[in-house]
């Protein structure tokens, strides 16, 4: 037996950028009117979670922390078969920088309980730092795969496989412990009919939705409210400029027969030149 | 408005102004983003009146720190012993936090590279020290920082030398001049491939100081097990003369197909791809081209179905010759590509093939060379 009992896995909600809903003449993102989605880095995480419940045993517990429609995140996560899902929501985490939401999140897992693997996704889409993952590490003081491409459990431990620049890296890491899925990690399966169902059931069933789904505060975890949101931020965005467009100088071929562009591109590009230079 | 900011009191944070590179080796040779970043942070160190570090962490490291020397360090601090022989988390961290805990006033910036290991011992670093660190950087200066923000009153004032660290953010177009001055060390993270450095020069003077490896029982709680080097033939991004690469415009993963057919009209190519399609699984993670994909200078770059973000933009605008086709004649690429068509894909690219194999445009090395005599 592995002995794997209790699986993490961290999902956060994140604005749809392929969408032009909520983006701002400004190049920025105003949240309450863009499309939201599931981080689609998560979605390897969550598979990774998954999997490791199906290969070893033990429960998924999804945590997620944002405003209080990431529950809509949950609720895809469930319908993944996601056994328990929490949500932590409180104004004073607005403006939370990596260190800020590290901090809040590992304080979340020590209230949840006992677990022997957290996973998260290597990224964010809105962040892209890679950083609350092996911050949580640091703070729970656990071991930490990043990149982690496959792994497998074998005597209470994880030996991971680990994308590196030129290659890969064989690691063995002791339990408990964290992981951050590369996207080159096995794509989300899809939901299941007994998570679809379930959904459905708690959609139409409202009062049952906190047994499945638990909404938290700051103060239920019982988190030091100087180190979350704002104050707890050692970093600010001072300002965002809009980057200068280069411009003007692409010959742009259009409105013509595909023939006609494709040969004035190929007489005008000098393209053998480039290639021979 | 400018009287009203020059009440601001001045606030320094304690620093002993000092500049630090977290150097990486790989195959007993400097990686070339530690040398970049010597050349940046020799102007951050310049601007703040400091020296400029570097560490280094390895076996059997040799001259590789007086190379550091030569090329902008005016301190080397090395650690050479067998148990850093690779980089693996809980090691490095430890001889990290036991150097970054050494000085009576802590280091005024921290750089790494954003690479697997810059981005794996970085936020780490930061937790520990509770300090500020910001990601994948593409600008870097020091200057001064008004913070008036009310909602902060504790924090107001005019903060001087301050770490500018500057990167590509959400949405398409933007860039994010992030600051953390209330506490040093300010880190960041860079891109490599970005940063200039400098000339070598075997004159420079330095000092190396060798460091102390103590290592605890809990860094033991992961161990490398073996490193593999893929010589990977079918996706070498960063070699390749010609880069085809596919987006979202491609409309369905079976895209691909005609990007490769594409890419095969050429001797040295390679097929690369926007992250959107990575991440929806049309293409795997080792073609992603752009911030979070690999950096890449081709002879020429084709970009197929690819609307041209700014994560796209910084991995591959340095090419030769940038050719960009998509339907939307407003799609960024358009802004910064040479040349441009505008149509659809599924009818430009097959014309493309047909015009490169039956023109005289006989594209493959030993071919052309027959074609010219």
């Amino acid at each position: 037996m592995s002995g794997i009992r209790n699986i993490f896995v961290l999902i956060k909600q994140v604005p749809d950028q392929s969408s032009k809903a909520g983006i701002n003449p400004d190049g920025t993102i105003d949240r309450v009117k863009a499309k939201r989605m599931l981080n689609p880095f998560d979605r390897y995480a969550l598979q990774a979670a998954l999997h490791t419940k199906k290969n070893y045993g033990g429960k998924v517990t999804a945590i997620s922390m944002g405003p209080p429609a990431a529950v809509e995140i949950l609720l895809e996560a469930l319908e993944h078969d996601v056994d328990k899902c929490y949500l932590l929501s409180d104004k004073r985490l607005a403006a939370s920088d990596t260190l800020a939401t590290a901090y809040a999140l590992h304080k979340v897992i020590q209230y949840v309980g006992d677990f022997d693997l957290i996973f998260c996704g290597l990224q964010t889409t809105d962040g892209d730092t890679a950083q609350v993952g092996p911050q949580i590490a640091e703070r729970l003081n656990l071991p930490q795969v990043s990149y982690c491409e496959d792994f497998k459990i074998e005597e209470n431990k994880v030996i991971a496989k680990r994308v590196v620049e030129g290659g890969f890296e064989w690691v063995r890491m002791q339990i408990p412990g964290l992981i951050t899925v590369a996207n080159s990690y096995h794509p989300l399966e899809y939901k299941t009919l007994r998570g679809a169902r379930m959904v459905q059931h708690l959609l139409r069933n409202e009062e049952e939705k906190v047994n499945y789904i638990k909404t938290i505060t700051l103060d239920d975890i019982k988190a030091d409210s100087v180190k979350c949101g704002l104050k707890g931020s050692p970093t600010i965005v001072a300002r965002t400029d809009k980057v200068s467009e280069i411009g003007g100088s692409c010959i742009v071929y259009q409105g013509l027969p595909a023939e006609q562009m494709v040969s004035n591109l190929v007489k005008n590009t000098k393209i053998l030149e480039f290639i021979k230079s | 408005m400018s009287d009203e900011i020059k009440k601001l009191p001045e606030i320094i944070t304690p620093s002993n102004k000092e500049v630090i590179v977290i150097g990486e080796v790989v195959n007993g040779e400097i990686k070339p983003v530690t040398i970049e970043l010597l050349g940046a942070g020799r102007d951050l160190a310049n601007k703040l009146g400091g020296v400029l570090s570097c560490s280094l962490f390895g076996y059997k490291l040799g001259d590789l720190p007086k190379k550091l020397i030569s090329y902008g360090a005016d301190i080397v601090y090395a650690a050479d012993d067998p148990v850093l022989e690779n980089y693996q988390t809980l090691t490095y961290r430890r001889v990290l936090i036991d150097l970054l805990s050494s000085f009576q006033l802590p280091p005024h910036v921290v750089l790494l590279g954003s690479t697997t290991t810059g981005r794996d011992l970085a936020p780490r670093i930061a937790a520990h020290f509770e300090t500020g660190l910001t990601a994948d950087c593409t600008e870097l200066d020091i200057g001064p920082y008004e913070h008036t923000n009310k909602m902060d009153p504790e924090k107001v004032g005019l903060y001087p030398g301050c770490l500018y660290a500057i990167r590509p953010s959400f949405g398409e177009s933007l860039k994010a001049r992030i600051l953390g001055p209330w506490k040093n060390p300010q880190m960041a993270t860079v891109r490599p491939g970005i940063m200039l450095p400098l000339q070598i020069d075997n004159n420079r003077r330095g000092e190396i100081r060798k460091l102390l490896v103590n290592l605890k029982p809990e860094d033991y709680k992961s161990e490398l097990i073996e490193v593999v080097h893929e010589i990977n033939k079918s996706v070498n991004l960063t070699e390749a003369d010609v880069i085809v690469s596919g987006g979202f415009g491609l409309g369905k993963a079976d895209g691909f197909e005609l990007i490769k057919e594409l890419a095969g009209c050429f001797e040295n190519s390679a097929v690369g791809a926007s992250r959107k399609v990575v991440d929806i699984g049309w293409i795997p993670y080792q073609h992603q081209v752009g911030q979070t994909g690999k950096t890449v200078r081709p002879k020429v770059y084709i970009a197929c179905g690819i609307a041209g973000a700014i994560q796209h933009r910084v991995g591959m605008s340095k090419s030769g010759l940038i050719i960009a086709i998509n339907k939307d004649p407003e799609a960024p690429i358009f802004k910064f590509a040479h040349f441009g068509v505008v149509g659809d894909l599924y009818q430009i690219i097959p014309e493309l093939i047909k015009q490169f194999k039956s023109n005289n445009l006989h594209l493959k090395k030993g071919i052309y060379s027959a074609c010219v005599t």
